[in-house]
């Protein structure tokens, strides 16, 4: 059952950051992550502020540099769907499609999935676990299967967003805005790691909005794809998963960014594989090395062993994928 | 809906079914008319468009909303509850708890074990410490969590591998051994060991499997005057009856149950829980409704599961593929209390298959988890998951087709039982050989080769077989039929429809014998305070027990109408028989009269039939049989497995609707596809003891995009006349038996490598292919 709280439908960015100072305050976007926290007693709210009517938050568009700003309130399928991320920035429109199911998908926005909290059942459960302000991780010496295996420090959740790895491959960044103005952070800085604050997923202040997401200008020459795995196939979360932006010459590989769902706390931006690849032609042979430079410093716990080679399997089937596109 | 102008009887074309003398039993139906087609359900518009209201839907005026405090800990003493705060809230109108005097009662967790219903030794999370009533669900729950208790934390034991170990947690003071070790033998298996050409052994893991209905588990209740009256969500209205009734010690007239709708319940429903009772005194403390269901974590904690099985299976066979000998041995648990932790897990290696020397042995231990109930098919899914694995690498050592090394081992008669009784029908070979060649299983198999070679996309075809310990069904069944002057009918019974179309099959019982339409069919049923006795919908077996009896109430129906019309037209009842809308003189059709005009009829205004269940044959097996054969594409690089067709063929006696005939098949195969492939219970053994994945997205229940883009159904149309007078055995736990199985050994064709444990996804089966297939 959820707490008691008071409901605001804010009419303005100010407005909206003016209720989130006070304290106990959360965003709802779609709220289908929040409910589902404040049901389970992750945490409370005693202020719930919708960000729902704020139109500068909406839509998707060109912006005066050729890239795309997306709105934060862009609904994951709006994400999937729109014709220009399709084509030119592949690899979100994969991501965006392979989010949960339909129902969240037409409900949940971009921004709140940047946003969303980690899905460790320690955390979502009843166990007052660090993440909550407790002194234990109880996935550590637990049932670790679908935890980290890169980043873990304390806490050993993995970052549950399909999209944050996608953006990140494409070198998107996050528009911000909060009492004290604006600013623009890339995707690759947004998320915090455990070590850096064990109780924060993201850099946002408690007064902080995300008001879009922006793309820069994509390049022809580059190739994009998501690929995920999990245990069933719809309405879950990666296992372990990709999402390449690379950039061709011919079937040698200019320029990579290649960033890992499913096996660290926050999106994983793999520079081994990405050196591995850079300069050389892409072929099966390549494609094995990359995937073991893939798990280069993986540090598996007692459960969750699987996911190296996983990963590895899919990187090297990804690669090889891609080159073919 | 305005009836037929023929008047009672519609069909033109049509006789009725000849009517039996008076006590003996009719002849089997020859052509039908209703029976095996297609009917889509009768209750179909209700339950798509909403109308129709479950239990959970009823709300009913002055209705409170009761809830449970449950316990967070495996093991623990309840040293205080302190509910001073909780009584103060607003809306709180009752709370029970130890302390209160009328809830001072036992519960039965089994025959012979009983605690108090709020007992201060809690021996599983989820064991309940309190209850309360009040105005809104969210005052219930706010009210809940107000409610202090002082516990003692005790060391648990959750992993049933470890339960017998000496220093072992012990959950009952007389240790973790539930009774002494169940043996069984027949032949002399060191003997039969000797004879064979081929020994293989393996140890087997199937994990445990958490039911989930669509509708939680739960009840409105209410007291009218000395009457408690129960909505509850239940596949027997009859079975919580009398367990209210004797827990609450309530003359069984005292009590009724009513359950209508239910959505789902898959064996965990079949009895009363401690929900039922506490709802019944939550309202006669309050002296208004009460609504008490539980919520998705509860259900996964309280009410039941289909529990995880350890096997051990040793299997002998002789080059010919004749098999000599088979040694088994199962460890398991029902959790905290009695609750058949191994139940059945071992009757598919006594009965199955032709095997002169068997042995099995079974461990069922307790540990602090919540109690198992039945789940479609006890036993059998665990069991088969050992021998149709084992039965697929004796065949591939012995060098025969897995398909034929079953062919060459089909009993005609029931080897575990007492003096082998034969079974009734087996249509265990054309199950076999039926499905084969639907499923091109031969030609196949060979194709595939050809697509696997040096690919990480593997495919590969398997399949196992199986049989239902139960499902002939049987007495006690009593059935009213009431037929109107007007030619409808009113069908009363006491079974309920959990959802398998039990309406719908009686109705076209009904159709079929009186020859009305299905529209024209009310029917009554699942209420104890007007329908009669019945057991609750489970074992596969409400469609031979029930049908056999709508059908005698029927036949019951149409003597009286014959005697009626002898009556009028004053001659011998042997002289006549019904023809289309009327009775007739076999010998001479100019007397005759039409059947809204016999006047006993028209008087009366009703005829009641009255339908029983007959014995079965004596010193007869009645079981269903069936084959399963799948297509799976293994990806070898990240353990991903997707099935790309199913076929189930089933002998389950006659066909009685082909549609909810196939719903069962496919629904079969898809909860076989879960506990084969994604379901789980994840226990924290190691810190807390407690459940983890207790909501819908971290138990993973198979989505729609799980399920393969092919799924057939073949029935095997034999109708078992000696079983009963309708000729139908039971349907649906069959069709879950050997999915899992046929999915191993599918995987086991694709990549050479032999599963043992489920779940069959990713987060095992990386590792494993990512060690065994390096070569490749
Ligand atoms: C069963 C289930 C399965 C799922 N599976 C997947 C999956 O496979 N892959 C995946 O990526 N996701 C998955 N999700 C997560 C889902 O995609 C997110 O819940 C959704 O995208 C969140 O969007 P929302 O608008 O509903 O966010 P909300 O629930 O409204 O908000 C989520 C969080 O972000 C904050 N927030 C929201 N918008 C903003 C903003 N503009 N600025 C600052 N803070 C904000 C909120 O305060 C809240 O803390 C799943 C969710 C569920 C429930």
């Amino acid at each position: 059952m959820l707490p008691n709280f008071t409901y605001v439908c804010a009419s303005s960015e100010k407005e909206a950051i003016k209720h989130l100072a006070s304290d106990g305050a959360r965003i709802h976007a779609g709220g289908t992550d929040l409910l589902g926290c404040l049901r389970d007693h992750v945490f409370t709210a005693r202020k719930i502020v919708s960000i729902s009517k704020l139109d500068s938050l909406h839509g998707i568009r060109k912006t005066a540099e050729g890239g795309l700003r997306v709105g934060a309130l862009a609904t994951i399928t709006e994400v999937a769907r729109n014709p220009i991320i399709r084509d030119r920035y592949h690899v979100l429109a994969q991501a965006a499609s392979e989010v949960a199911s339909p129902q969240l998908r037409n409900q949940g926005t971009i921004g709140g999935n940047i946003c969303q909290k980690p899905r460790c059942w320690y955390y979502r459960g009843e166990f007052h676990c660090l993440r909550k302000g407790g002194d234990q991780c109880f996935a550590a010496g637990g049932e670790n299967q679908f935890h980290c295996i890169f980043g873990g420090d304390m806490c050993y959740i993995v970052h549950p967003s399909d999209t944050s790895p996608a953006l990140l491959s494409l070198g998107a960044s996050v528009q911000i805005s909060g009492k004290r103005g604006s600013r623009t952070v890339l995707m690759e800085h947004f998320h915090i790691p455990p070590g850096q604050d064990v109780q924060k997923e993201t850099i946002l202040e408690p007064d902080e909005i995300v008001t879009a997401i922006l793309l820069p200008p994509a390049s022809p020459a580059m190739k994009s794809s998501y690929r995920k795995v999990r245990a069933r196939q719809s309405w879950d979360f990666a296992l372990a998963g990709t999402a390449l932006a690379i950039q061709f010459s011919g079937a040698t590989v200019e320029k990579a960014r290649v960033v890992f769902s499913g096996v660290a706390p926050v999106p994983w931006r793999s520079k081994e594989v990405e050196k591995t690849i850079t300069g050389k032609r892409l072929d099966a042979n390549l494609a094995a090395k990359a995937a073991e430079a893939a798990v280069k410093g993986a540090e598996a716990m007692e459960k969750n062993a699987y996911k190296i080679p996983l990963l590895r399997g899919i990187v090297e089937e990804e690669l090889i994928a891609i080159a073919k596109l | 809906m305005k009836q037929d102008e023929k008047g009672v009887y519609y069909a033109k074309d049509i006789f009725v079914t000849e009517t039996p003398e008076p006590g003996k039993d009719p002849k089997p139906w020859g052509k039908t008319a209703v029976i095996g087609k297609s009917q889509s359900r009768i209750d179909a518009y209700e339950r798509v468009s909403g109308t129709a209201v479950y239990p959970s839907d009823l709300s009913l005026p002055n209705m409170l909303y009761g809830a449970i405090l449950r316990c967070p800990h495996p093991h623990a003493i309840i040293k205080k509850v302190d509910t001073s705060r909780a009584n103060k809230m607003p809306g709180v109108l009752a709370i029970i708890s130890a302390a209160t005097s009328e809830a001072d009662i036992y519960w039965s967790y089994s025959k012979d074990v009983k605690t108090k219903l709020f007992d201060p030794h809690c021996r599983f999370e989820g064991e309940t410490i309190a209850a309360v009533a009040a105005q809104t669900p969210y005052q219930a729950s706010d009210a809940l969590r107000s409610i202090q208790v002082d516990y003692q934390i005790l060391p648990y034991i959750v992993d049933e591998q470890n339960a017998l170990e000496s220093g072992a947690t012990k959950v009952h003071e007389g240790g973790n051994l539930v009774k002494p070790e169940e043996t069984y033998f027949r032949g002399d298996i060191e003997k039969g060991f000797a004879q064979a050409d081929v020994v293989l052994e393996e140890s087997y893991r199937t994990e445990c499997q958490v039911h989930t209905p669509m509708e939680p588990h739960g009840c409105v209740a209410y007291w009218d005057g000395d009457l408690l009256v129960i909505h509850e969500s239940t596949q027997g209205v009859y079975s919580v009856q009398s367990n209210v009734a004797q827990t609450l010690g309530l003359p069984l007239s005292k009590v009724r149950v009513i359950g209508h709708y239910m959505g789902g319940g898959f064996g965990s429903k079949l009895v009363a829980g401690k929900y039922t009772v506490i709802t019944a005194l939550l309202a006669k403390r309050t002296g208004r409704p009460v609504k008490l269901f539980l919520t998705r974590e509860e259900t996964y904690l309280c009410t039941g599961n289909r529990p995880p099985a350890n096997m051990t299976l040793k299997a002998g066979v002789k080059k010919d593929g004749t098999l000599t000998a088979l040694d088994f041995s199962v460890t398991g648990t029902g959790g905290a209390y009695p609750a058949g932790g191994t139940a059945l897990v071992d009757w598919l290696i006594k009965d199955l298959y032709t095997c002169p020397n068997v042995s099995t042995k079974a461990t069922d231990v307790y540990i602090n988890t919540g109690p198992a109930r039945p789940f479609r098919a006890p036993g059998h899914p665990q069991g088969a998951w050992a021998l149709e694995q084992m039965m697929d690498a004796l065949a591939e050592a012995v060098g025969i087709d897995p398909v034929q090394l079953r062919l060459k081992n089909i009993p005609s008669y029931s080897q575990a039982r007492e003096g082998n009784p034969p079974y009734t029908t087996t249509g265990l070979k054309d199950c076999l050989e039926q499905g084969a060649q639907a499923f091109r299983w031969n030609e196949r198999k060979k194709e595939i080769e050809g697509f696997n070679s040096s690919k990480h996309l593997r495919r590969g075809v398997g399949m196992a077989s199986c049989l239902w310990i139960a499902g002939g069904g049987g007495p006690p069944s009593t059935i009213i039929l009431k037929l109107f002057s007007d030619g409808s009918v009113n069908l009363n019974m006491g079974a309920s429809d959990i959802g398998t179309g039990t309406k719908t099959v009686m109705a076209m019982v009904v159709a079929e014998e009186l020859n009305v339409r299905t529209e024209m069919i009310q029917i009554e049923h699942a209420d104890t305070g007007t329908t009669q006795y019945a057991t609750p919908s489970g074992g596969s077996k409400t469609v031979p027990t029930e049908t056999p009896a709508v059908r005698s109430a029927a036949i019951n129906i149409k003597q009286q109408l014959l005697q009626m019309a002898a009556d009028d037209l004053k001659t011998q009842v042997s002289t006549l028989h019904f023809n289309g809308d009327e009775i007739v003189a076999k010998n001479d059709n100019s007397i005759k009269i039409k059947i809204s005009e016999i006047s006993g009829l028209k008087k009366r205004g009703v005829v009641v039939g009255i339908g029983y269940r007959g014995p079965n044959p004596e010193g007869k097996v009645v079981n269903p049989f069936a084959a399963q054969f799948c297509e799976v594409e293994v990806n070898t690089k990240t353990g991903e497995v997707r099935i790309i067709d199913f076929l189930g063929a089933n002998d389950s006696g006659r066909v009685m609707d082909r549609l909810t005939y196939d719903n069962q098949v496919y629904g079969g195969i898809t909860m076989g596809i879960g506990f084969a492939m994604t379901e789980v219970r994840i226990l924290d053994s190691n810190d807390t003891g407690k459940m983890l994945n207790r909501n819908w997205h971290d138990y993973k229940l198979p989505t729609a995009l799980d399920m393969p883009p092919h799924m057939e159904s073949l029935p095997i149309d034999l109708p078992d006349t000696e079983a009963n007078i309708t000729g139908a055995k039971g349907l649906g736990e069959p069709v879950t038996i050997p999915t899992a199985a046929a999915i191993a050994n599918a995987v086991y064709h694709a990549t050479g490598v032999r599963i043992r444990k489920t779940p069959l996804n990713p987060t095992q089966l990386s590792m494993i292919f990512s060690e065994h297939l390096k070569e490749k």
